[in-house]
């Protein structure tokens, strides 16, 4: 099945001694408290209703009270009709006055370049205790996922909309290139599908099979529905703070030990651009800041809008060559519990529910704790979490660690 | 001639992106090149995005390039192409290195492979709206 060459690591070889490593990391910020409103269909509540749900959530987590917290990022909802003001309007509704706080669209990415941020203020000195926070009602609130992307006029014209197309132009070009298939791209959602089962905060609780996936609906060819992420409402927030403080809070500390981000903002102007060379920039910063390399990793929350979002991902976080996640993910064991890399592990944007990444950071950060339960990586000490936005611009990502 | 959709999207023409359209019109495919960087860019753009000159001269392209990847639309997004639903559509890599997006006629032809080569058609769908799709090299 596997071509020669392959990176893929056995299990065993896993969580040997992460001691050297862990002397090499950046880990100057560390995230104390995670937390989830309801997910799913929520109607008659709001962005904000549904994050200071979360907020109220994280904070119980970490032990840490309101009134330590001295920073506010946010991300506007798909439904918030604040725009790039909306931390001030999250700011008032939950009663903070911060030193440092904005907001960030950066999409699928932003996530991960909130919590950046937030890192980046507490390793200053500008903030000690930073809330990151995000809500939406995409489900119920209605979304403007289908409409044309690009610069002016130039897409829509040629029938160029929504944001499956996007991917599945990548997809289609990884299956020319490459003999990726949709069957393979299957095997992401089944797994994910499996994951979800066992994560009771998961919307999608059906089985799936891979028949179930090659019989789903057209959408935009190669790509089915059960190639597709679900939409959801919901909110979730993040509490970063410096290492000695989350050394005292409730929960085991997680330490940003890397990050990083990469951005393709020229469309049509790259020429690698369905390729979304980016990625590989950004996982290699993050690499390179947490002294680690994909070896190291033992669990990995992988943005996944569309199933083939993760083939591209397994390539360029250095798992598998270029051309060869197909193959890897394929019957779904290598990507699975007891696999070579055990990835979205709590179902993902694909059946977890749609936050945009923000829960495949709370999944990372549960997975290193050792709190997952029945979906618990065994001796889980790093998590690879990435995050991708807008039209295939946008990446961000973190490698957490054990230990503040 | 495609089927006329009853509802179309227009191109917004400007007094920049004018002669892009009006080449459509006259079986063109015309695109800026920077006078002092020589880049070709599209979309049409008031500067290089490889220098920011804002001096270029519209320059004729040959019409040929390749598939980089080719999709199938299955579910209707837009009312404007309700009517074509399943239709194609296709990224070229033009030969003289800009790429952008288009079909491939007639619109409901099934994707082609990537590296396939097309040439470009200029598809008339009203009386004033010309648009450039691509037909495989024969």
């Amino acid at each position: 099945m596997l071509r020669q060459g392959h990176h893929g690591i056995a299990a065993a070889e896993r969580g040997t001694s992460k001691k050297g490593t862990r002397a090499l990391a950046w880990s100057k910020a560390s995230i104390a408290g995670v937390g989830a409103s309801r997910q799913g269909k929520l109607p008659g509540e709001t962005p904000i209703s549904l994050a200071t749900e979360a907020l109220r959530a994280a904070l119980e987590d970490s032990g840490i009270a309101k009134e330590e917290i001295d920073g506010l990022l946010t991300m506007p909802g798909t439904t918030s009709p604040e725009g790039p003001k909306h931390y001030l309007a999250l700011g008032e509704h939950l009663g903070i006055d911060p030193a440092f706080t904005g907001s960030l669209s950066m999409g699928g990415a932003t996530a991960g370049a909130l919590v950046q941020q937030a890192a980046m203020a507490i390793a200053t000195g500008m903030a000690t205790v930073v809330a990151c926070v995000f809500g939406d009602t995409a489900r119920t609130g209605g979304n403007k996922f289908d409409s044309a992307s690009g610069r002016g006029d130039s897409w829509g014209i040629w029938g160029m909309f929504g944001n499956a197309a996007n991917s599945a132009l990548g997809a289609k070009r990884h299956m020319d290139l490459y003999g990726t298939t949709s069957e393979q791209l299957g095997w992401v959602a089944v797994t994910a599908r499996k994951h979800a089962r066992l994560n009771p905060n998961a919307t999608m609780q059906d089985p799936m099979t891979v028949e179930d996936h090659q019989s789903s609906r057209p959408i935009v060819d190669p790509l089915r529905l059960l190639d597709c992420c679900i939409i959801s409402d919901g909110a979730v927030a993040i509490i970063v703070t410096t290492p000695e403080r989350a050394r005292d809070a409730r929960k085991p500390a997680v330490s940003i030990w890397g990050m990083g981000q990469g951005h393709t903002l020229q469309n049509l102007g790259t020429p690698e651009w369905w390729y979304l060379p980016h990625q590989a920039d950004c996982i290699s910063r993050s690499y390179r800041m947490a002294g680690v390399g994909p070896r190291d990793i033992d669990v990995a929350q992988l943005y996944d809008n569309f199933t083939i979002s993760v083939l591209f991902w397994l390539e360029h976080a250095g798992f598998v060559p270029r051309g060869e996640a197909g193959p890897f993910v394929e019957g779904g064991e290598r990507i699975t519990f007891g696999g070579e890399l055990p990835i979205n592990t709590a179902g993902g944007n694909l059946s977890e529910s749609y936050m945009q990444g923000w829960l495949h950071i709370v999944e990372g950060v549960r997975q290193i704790r050792g709190e997952a339960g029945p979906r618990q990586v065994e001796g889980a000490e790093v998590c690879l979490v990435t995050g991708r936005g807008m039209i295939l611009n946008t990446a961000s990502c973190l490698v957490l660690g054990a230990g503040s | 001639m495609t089927d006329t959709p009853a509802e179309i999207i227009r191109p917004s023409v400007t007094d920049l992106n004018r002669p892009f359209w009006e080449g459509c019109n006259a079986g063109v495919l015309r695109m800026q090149a920077c006078l002092p960087a020589g880049h070709l860019r599209y979309p049409v753009s008031d500067a290089c995005p490889t220098c920011l000159s804002p001096d270029f001269e519209w320059r004729e392209l040959s019409g040929e390039g390749d598939i980089l990847s080719a999709v199938m639309f299955k579910r209707s997004y837009n009312k404007a192409y309700e009517a074509q639903v399943p239709y194609n559509v296709v990224l070229v890599q033009l030969a003289e290195g800009p790429r952008m997006f288009s079909n491939v006629v007639p619109l409901s032809s099934d994707p082609l492979p990537a590296g396939t080569r097309v040439h470009v058609i200029f598809d008339r769908i009203t009386d004033d709206v010309v648009l450039p799709r691509f037909a495989p090299v024969k």
